[in-house]
């Protein structure tokens, strides 16, 4: 069995139309536990394809994607939800938090769809909120909380059902940049101090330059993948 | 969770909702409301029915009723009448003398339906003295009083002590004739009865037209209870089979039909205003789905099962009827018991409606079984409603549904 988190052979990704369009084209890729990876590149080159297929949200044309060594591609629908309920951690651009639920209930509601005692989630999510700087937070409603704020209620949600990895799908696009430092601080401590793998796509300099590692993909290919 | 976030959403449109739920209530309360007047209406007509002209059960001869000719008297009918006055459940009896008989005034000649009754009999039964609005109970002349409706009064051109001449074929075939006086003029409410029905006393039209003092047209008896009608109507016509005896409901025309309709008809009125609701109901909970697209989809990319989605659909959707719904009942509750108790006037339908045999002030009444029957529709209303725009949101890809703006 690999040591990879998530590893893909051969991935390819094709959306049928009147002139079919190849949006990741035979990708091969492992990212390693505890790894801070941005995958890059410009618009239209398949990184939000290549990172729906890793996150199970859409399947591959052909190829294989694995996390921790299971093939999602041949999941059920069904299997394909609880694997992201128990393995993945999802931070979006925007909509990532229900709007009518406090900033503790958002980051609980993972937990309780996984049937965690109520002991459990008030000590995971008063730990996970003060560690994403937003102790004071816990009853407000993504209304009334900012942009930056609502980012961090998010990382704070897609850690709290202990995921594998962490995928983030241009988690700054809407910052400004006090509260994009903000959050890259929060999510390069916890990758550094608990070891929580990070996998973005991004095309925020700010966020390349925080990177480990920087997969750049072109027209669905791998252009480049630095390790820094 | 699930029951929390279907909850708080409802509200996060609170105008769009309460429109619905208004909606709701508005249309059930219309539907309840118009079923508790109808079945009030019905239930009055019922009773007058009962009440003034069949009450609950007649005793005649087989033919009488489709040919209406005085030969098809019961023989011995008094004996009859006695026999079954000492069953149980029976409080009244009266024992009838009918004719179709002219009757004319010095302004009038018209067709008329004649009753001999015995004043006190008949006065058990129907009430008779009560309806009176002008002079007294067969009381003031000697010899051949006559009690006629307000409205005969009026076309006939008729007054206390006036005098009318009935003509009427005998027994024999042969017209014969008499003069009656009017000692007493009569309003039951009821346009179509006082049109006709003319009321003297059963001697006096049993010697006119030859007839034994013991045989009778027609024998009607009063119950202590609506229900028992029929199922004793039917006891006693397996008891006398050469004769007819039906309920008041087979007796009046349409009444039958009336009731059986009035039942049906209730429930159509809801279910056409429940099914108007329901389109208004998808629609808000389409819209609803389709504005929270992507968060839906973020919800599943998260780990929201496809199960879980669709209850929590449903779970507004129900949310939005059971609120709007049972206000809507509330409210017709209280209308049906205020104008039960108050009555529903009319005004100027009711003397339209009176003419009909229908009361012009409705006393509004409804069975508790109907509130059931109405709730029950509610809820498969609102579970209806709730699929569409569930699985609506089923249908959603996550990762489309995410990228959608």
């Amino acid at each position: 069995m690999s040591n990879f988190v998530i590893e893909t052979k051969g991935v390819t990704k094709t959306y049928e139309g009147v002139v079919p369009v190849q949006a990741v084209d035979h990708v091969d890729l492992q990212i390693e536990d505890n790894e801070f990876t941005a995958i890059v590149g410009p618009s239209g080159s398949g990184k939000t394809t290549l990172l729906n297929m890793i996150g199970g949200l859409d399947r591959p044309t052909s190829g294989s994607v694995k996390v921790n060594g299971t093939e999602l591609a041949r999941m059920s629908e069904n299997h394909l939800i609880d694997f992201r309920l128990r393995h993945i951690g999802f931070v979006f651009q925007s909509y990532n938090l229900i709007p009518v639920l406090t900033a503790k209930e958002n980051t609980e509601f993972i937990m309780l769809m996984q049937n965690i005692d109520k002991k459990t989630r008030d000590e995971r999510v008063e730990k996970l909120l003060k560690e994403v700087g937003l102790g004071d937070k816990m009853n407000s409603r993504p209304t009334q909380l900012s942009g930056g704020q609502q980012q961090r209620v998010a990382v704070a949600r897609a850690l709290a059902s202990k995921p594998d990895f962490v995928l983030a799908d241009e988690p700054t696009a809407n910052l400004d940049s006090h509260s994009t430092t903000n959050l890259l601080d929060i999510m390069a401590r916890l990758n550094q101090e608990e070891g929580i793998t990070f996998v973005f796509s991004t095309h925020d300099q700010r966020v390349i330059d925080r990177a480990q590692r920087v997969i750049t993909l072109v027209d669905g290919k791998i252009a480049s993948d630095i390790r820094k | 969770m699930i029951t929390k976030i279907a909850w708080r959403n409802i509200w996060r449109n609170r105008v769009r909702s309460l429109v619905v739920i208004v909606a709701l209530a508005l249309g059930l309360w219309a539907g309840t409301f118009t079923t508790g007047f109808y079945q009030g209406m019905i239930n009055q007509r019922i009773d007058d029915v009962i009440a003034s002209e069949m009450s609950h059960f007649q005793v005649h001869d087989t033919n009488f009723r489709d040919e209406m000719q005085i030969q098809y008297f019961i023989e011995n009918a008094l004996d009859i009448q006695n026999e079954i006055s000492q069953k149980e459940h029976i409080v009244a009896s009266s024992g009838r003398v009918v004719a179709n008989s002219m009757m004319g005034s010095a302004n009038k000649n018209g067709a008329i339906k004649f009753n001999g009754v015995d004043a006190e009999e008949e006065n058990a039964v129907t009430g008779l003295s009560e309806k009176l609005v002008e002079g007294a109970y067969f009381e003031g002349v000697k010899r051949n009083p006559i009690l006629v409706s307000a409205k005969m009064a009026e076309e006939y051109k008729l007054k206390l002590r006036s005098k009318v001449v009935v003509t009427i074929q005998d027994l024999n075939g042969d017209i014969t004739s008499a003069s009656f006086r009017v000692v007493g003029i009569y309003k039951s409410g009821n346009g179509m009865l006082d049109a006709t029905n003319a009321y003297a006393r059963r001697s006096d039209i049993q010697k006119l037209i030859g007839m034994q003092p013991s045989d009778l047209h027609e024998i009607a008896f009063l119950l202590d209870n609506h229900d028992l009608a029929e199922p004793m109507a039917n006891e006693f016509q397996d008891q006398y089979t050469e004769l007819e005896v039906l309920p008041w409901m087979d007796l009046a025309t349409g009444m039958r039909y009336m009731v059986e309709a009035g039942n049906t008809f209730a429930i159509v009125i809801v279910a056409i205003i429940l099914i108007a609701l329901l389109f208004s109901v998808i629609n808000t909970m389409l819209m609803a789905v389709m504005e929270r697209t992507r968060e839906i989809g973020m919800l599943m990319a998260v780990g929201l099962n496809r199960n879980k989605i669709f209850i929590m659909i449903m779970l507004e959707t129900l949310f939005l009827s059971l609120i709007g719904g049972p206000l809507g009942l509330l409210v017709a509750f209280s209308f049906i018991e205020y104008y039960g108790a108050n009555g529903f006037d009319l005004g100027a339908m009711g003397e339209t409606y009176g003419e009909l045999g229908f009361a012009a002030v409705v006393y509004t009444e409804l069975d508790p079984s109907a509130y059931l029957t109405i709730t029950i529709m509610v809820l498969v209303m609102a579970l209806l409603a709730s699929i569409y725009p569930a699985i609506k949101a089923l249908r959603l890809n996550p990762s489309e549904a995410i990228r959608k703006i």
